[in-house]
């Protein structure tokens, strides 16, 4: 991509020991969740232990990259001035597949605003930020992965 | 809230300072102003206050506000749940006291957010400056704190059927009662057609769907049964107080975008005060949006999950309806300078007390407070009411 999504003073995650394995998968173009190694239960974001077991025992589980929309919102107001000209834009909640429920926030891109419902299926598309960070947003899934299982 | 008799916890004043626009004050003489005036309800002084609970958003906030009130106190607390941070205040002054710990607590509120940021449209911006963790991941995408309620409400209308105009309800609702509000910042009477017409912020909210922004500050005096009854004014008593969590900052980690911490602090709080909602008579709930409005409404069993739309419909929320609500306008119309749950107490009282002028609500003997913090992560119920429990 050689424009950038959103202009490069948006802020830029800062890795923790939870959630460094996350972005380093995410810098390969994976997305992944964490899950329990005890009771595999899957949260996210990613954190210290499980909220149903608490074990601190975690692994990465490679998903897809597909999922539904659970929610949305069309920003139309920015309150950071130079994303105003990218306005208006999709915010969505993605319901990953395969992950046990987890949801993810991020942008829907390459799709009309009006376009956009409950339920949609969606897949990831990759920006890369630089040579350790890529950032996951979505689009419309094509149709063949439509009603893929989760 | 169950003390032994004389040191049940009473809420002996109230008071707002000026809003909604203090260009000429700072953020503590803000404070110092609702401050002074609810002393000034409670036939205190200064003199008289031995704690203090107030918050902000900086470290040591409390102890800032003491040295420029000049107190000394020796009870302190200065818990942030956000927007429901002076709900839980009040309930732990109410621990306090009846716990014997301090006998006159000031508990006070001031912002000049309004001055400060100079627009007058949401609660607040969305990027820039996250520390590392979590809540980053919700910081990426260039959503909004509109936008974050957005989505709790977009969700909502996908599960139970709620119309833009049932939310438009809850704003044409506030801007009635801020009609009999001198201080209100908007008066004028609006439509549910006025608010739909608006222009979106974060679909499907709307403009006239998102609370003012404003300059102000409220405050009040919690002490004993035993004390207040040497003081002007009837206690109104702290019947039952509850507060819940579910996540922090980051919608990816709510559970439920359409159940709030108001379902686990709602019933607790009206256990405590041996209440159901339907012995309620007048309800002050937060309002930074109309969604959440129709949440609380739901989450604290004043109808079925999925029916807070219906709720508020045709005058739900109004005088005569099932459930008067925010008769001061709420933070919809007259007054939401970032924390607002302190002007949802002094409200409540004012009630309470028969104070509340053009919208009195007849009879009322129970009243509920309820704050909502962050996005949508905390409820903080209280129950108060004008006889002893």
């Amino acid at each position: 991509m050689t424009e950038r999504w959103f202009p490069d003073e948006m802020p830029m995650p800062a890795a923790s020991a939870e959630t460094m394995g996350w972005w380093e998968a995410a810098a390969e173009h994976r997305l992944v969740v964490q899950r329990c190694a005890q009771c595999g239960t899957t949260r996210h974001p990613p954190g210290p232990l499980c909220p149903h077991c608490r074990s601190s025992a975690s692994q990465w589980r490679q998903l897809p990259g597909t999922g539904r929309v659970y929610t949305f919102t069309v920003v139309r107001q920015a309150f950071i001035p130079s994303l105003s000209d990218r306005l208006p834009y999709v915010v969505a909640a993605v319901e990953l597949d395969d992950s046990a429920g987890a949801r993810l926030v991020s942008n829907l891109v390459d799709v009309d605003p009006a376009e956009v419902t409950l339920d949609m299926a969606v897949e990831v598309v990759w920006e890369d930020m630089g040579p350790e960070l890529a950032l996951p947003r979505f689009r419309p899934a094509p149709a063949t992965t439509q009603g893929r299982g989760r | 809230m169950s003390a032994r008799r004389g040191r049940r916890a009473v809420i002996a004043g109230v008071a707002t300072s000026d809003y909604p626009h203090l260009p000429h004050l700072s953020e503590h003489a803000v404070h110092g102003q609702a401050a002074d005036r609810a002393l000034a309800d409670a036939g205190l002084t200064f003199a008289d206050v031995d704690g203090l609970a107030t918050t902000g958003f900086f470290p040591m906030y409390a102890t800032g506000v003491a040295e420029y009130l000049g107190l000394h106190p020796i009870y302190l607390d200065e818990t942030n749940t956000g927007g429901s941070s002076f709900e839980v205040l009040v309930e732990h002054a109410a621990y306090a006291v009846e716990a014997g710990a301090v006998d006159v607590v000031l508990v006070t509120y001031g912002s000049v957010q309004l001055s400060q940021m100079g627009r007058r449209l949401g609660t607040g911006g969305g990027g820039g400056g996250f520390a590392p963790g979590p809540a980053i991941y919700d910081a990426l995408w260039g959503n909004t704190l509109v936008g974050n309620y957005a989505l709790a409400a977009r969700r909502h209308m996908h599960e139970f059927g709620t119309t833009p105009e049932q939310l438009a309800a809850v704003a044409v609702s506030m801007r009635r009662h801020a009609a009999h509000n001198p201080q209100a910042q908007e008066r004028e009477p609006i439509t549910v057609d006025d608010v739909v017409s608006s222009r979106l912020v974060a679909d499907p909210l709307h403009k006239l769907d998102c609370c003012v922004i404003s300059d102000g500050g409220a405050a009040c005096i919690v002490t004993t049964e035993e004390r207040a009854a040497d003081l002007p004014r009837a206690p109104v008593y702290v019947l039952g107080a509850a507060h819940a969590t579910t996540h922090h900052l980051n919608m990816s980690a709510m559970p439920s975008l359409t159940l709030t911490p108001a379902a686990q602090s709602g019933p607790a709080a009206f256990a405590r005060a041996g209440i159901t909602p339907q012995d309620v008579d007048v309800a002050q709930l937060y309002d930074s949006f109309t969604i959440t409005v129709v949440l609380t409404v739901e989450d604290l069993g004043f109808c079925a999950k999925g029916e807070g739309g219906a709720f508020v419909e045709d005058g739900g929320l109004e005088l005569g309806g099932r459930l008067p609500t925010n008769t001061d306008g709420g933070g919809l119309s007259a007054c939401h300078p970032g924390m607002r749950g302190m002007f949802l107490i002094v409200e409540a009282v004012r009630q309470l007390r028969g104070e509340g002028g053009a919208t009195q609500v007849p009879n009322a003997a129970i009243a509920v407070a309820h704050g909502t913090g962050g996005m949508l992560s905390t409820g903080a119920t209280l129950v108060l009411g004008k006889e002893a429990p």
